[in-house]
């Protein structure tokens, strides 16, 4: 297989190459196709039509009757804004949070490799365990954590029994569960930063507050904006923890997209309307992530890498 | 004196260091521990109030996994699903990863980019459609179904992953050994692919996490046979009777596997979560 002998002999390879690359391809596109695409071009269908099969499996075409009674369905809206709201506060309080832990922990004191480990373990708990065990820690009368701030003299409090301090009770089990998420890649991105610029900081008199703001924070840039974005996408996806938490209650506090659209599926069987919505979470989720990329300049920072 | 302060304000700050990472550390492992000591409490024990947190260890509702919650049967569901989910994105998703990676193929940034946006999907929205064909083709409640899904679910990952690893081998090595004779296919089999095998191993737990872990898709697209794992953890939880130690005992078998095979694995987690953007 000597590489060009002539034009011609070598033109000959690449379009054999061209098509080994393709064959390599295949399997891919196909299943893309089969059990991506497909799936997502068949529930458009279906949402035009009136489809449930608690009536006897017949439908009929109805075109936008069911993206029509979505604007005026106050249910799903509010969903809508306990999705953003619960993804807002999630992800903006676990990245504050991941960056401070690794802060602390690039100090890379005697011992720290093992507690940063520890620290790791919730983001590979099975979410329905996490949901489960916070249940469990939750309770108003039995639970741990009622317990635990009674001995610091806080009052008991009713966490995700009280409509009013449900949705922050679920936050509190997200960020729990992913700020080791955050933590891990922003760790990965503080231990890579070369050393000379705080070198030179520190020369110049800056203070280490300083320096974090104007050295760490931008260096450390496109790391967190990636961390960031994936954890949007999956934030805004939220089922299982909250599932088994509250089910969406009490009186639709907690009531995510997932757990609503969750209902109106499998509960009440409305699987016309229920694709319908499905196809406006997946707008709103590229709009969601439409803004963020152009908010942060991802796709230049994503060239940048490249270029690099 | 000069030279008191600066190492007693130096004690201090690694205190404080110390102070603070400890708090973390027992903030992220304390409900983990939680699930572990509840798992192994008696019935009595569990609904004790202020807390008992000395107790004789009972494994009871260990016990009762496998005769109240089938969690044998779940278990070999979740086993044999992920492992053909894992097969099916690892092999198609490394051929197109080096198909991506060495080859010049039109338009090759739109295919990465559109393997890309799988990872953006949802899992709800694609419910309904599965939900429907499946019943049609007559493979609602089978490992086939929840095995492709969570081998589409894979892709992104495997491809993006193992591309970046690919490109992290040097052509030459691969030319060195095609001018010596081998072919495409031997020089990827004998050569390029023993190099891979470390990111091979971490791409494969991460695909093996996301499903094992998963919930929706398995709740609602299974109702006897293929339930896995975490269905019948959560069928624990009923409005009334909540068997808190059967489910927290349900909760410590499901994690194990990947908290054991992820922290095998942690040198290359951050290149595998963040689909290869990020160096570990």
């Amino acid at each position: 297989m000597a590489r060009s002998d002539t034009k011609t002999a070598d033109k000959a390879q690449r379009a054999g190459e061209g098509r080994i690359a393709m064959l390599l391809l295949a399997p891919t596109m196909i299943v893309m196709t089969v059990v991506g695409l497909y799936p997502l071009l068949h529930s458009l269908y279906i949402s035009l039509t009136n489809y449930n099969p608690t009536f006897g499996g017949g439908s009929s075409f109805v075109w936008f009757e069911n993206y029509a009674r979505a604007f005026s369905d106050p249910q799903f809206w509010n969903a809508v804004g306990l999705t953003l709201i619960f993804t807002a506060i999630s992800v903006a309080a676990s990245l504050v949070l991941a960056v401070a832990l690794s802060v602390l922990f690039n100090q890379r004191h005697p011992g720290f490799v093992v507690l940063r480990t520890i620290i790791l373990v919730p983001m590979l708990i099975t979410p329905i365990a996490v949901g489960i065990t916070w249940r469990v820690m939750m309770m108003p009368d039995l639970g741990v954590l009622n317990y635990l701030l009674g001995l610091i003299g806080i009052p008991p409090q009713l966490w995700a029994s009280n409509a009013s301090t449900a949705l922050l009770s679920v936050i509190l089990v997200d960020i729990w569960q992913w700020t080791p998420f955050m933590f891990l890649i922003v760790f990965a991105g503080i231990s890579s930063l070369p050393k000379s610029p705080f070198e030179a900081a520190a020369i110049d008199g800056a203070s280490p507050l300083r320096s974090f703001f104007s050295i760490t924070l931008p260096m450390l840039k496109p790391v967190i904006v990636i961390a960031t974005l994936l954890r949007i996408v999956d934030a805004f996806r939220t089922y299982d923890t909250v599932y088994i938490i509250t089910r969406g209650g009490p009186d639709f506090s907690t009531d995510l997209v997932s757990v609503y659209l969750q209902r109106v599926n499998f509960r009440f069987f409305d699987l016309g309307y229920g694709s319908a919505l499905s196809w406006l979470v997946l707008i709103i989720v590229l709009l969601v992530v439409l803004i963020f990329v152009r908010l942060t300049g991802f796709m230049k920072l994503v060239a940048d890498k490249e270029n690099r | 004196m000069a030279s008191q302060k600066p190492l007693l304000s130096r004690a201090v700050k690694l205190a404080a260091a110390y102070a603070l990472a400890l708090v973390a550390t027992a903030f992220f492992a304390f409900p983990v521990f939680w699930m572990a000591g509840s798992s192994v409490k008696s019935e009595l024990d569990i609904s004790q109030y202020p807390p008992v947190w000395s107790f004789t260890p009972t494994f009871e509702n260990y016990a009762k996994l496998a005769s109240e919650l089938d969690a044998f049967d779940a278990f070999v569901n979740s086993a044999v699903i992920v492992g053909l989910a894992t097969t099916l994105a690892m092999v198609c998703g490394t051929m197109a990863a080096y198909a991506l990676a060495r080859f010049d193929v039109k338009g090759k940034e739109i295919i990465a980019f559109e393997v890309l946006s799988i990872r953006m999907l949802p899992p709800i929205v694609s419910v309904i459609p599965m939900f429907i064909i499946a019943r049609a083709l007559g493979i609602f409640d089978t490992y086939w179904l929840l095995a492709a899904a969570y081998g589409l679910a894979g892709l992104p990952f495997v491809v993006w992953v193992m591309r970046v690893f690919i490109q992290d081998i040097p052509q030459s090595i691969e030319e060195a050994a095609m001018i010596d004779g081998c072919s495409r296919f031997q020089t990827f089999w004998r050569v390029t692919l023993p190099l891979l095998l470390p990111g091979l191993a971490a791409t494969m737990v991460i695909v093996f996490m996301f499903a094992w872990n998963e919930f929706l898709l398995a709740s609602m697209l299974t109702s006897q046979n293929a339930k896995t794992l975490p269905v019948i953890a959560a069928n624990a939880i009923k409005p009334k009777a909540i068997a808190w130690g059967l489910a927290s005992a349900a909760g410590v078998v499901m994690s194990l596997p990947v908290v054991v095979l992820v922290l095998m694995m942690q040198r290359y987690l951050v290149r595998g979560l963040t689909l290869g953007a990020v160096k570990g």
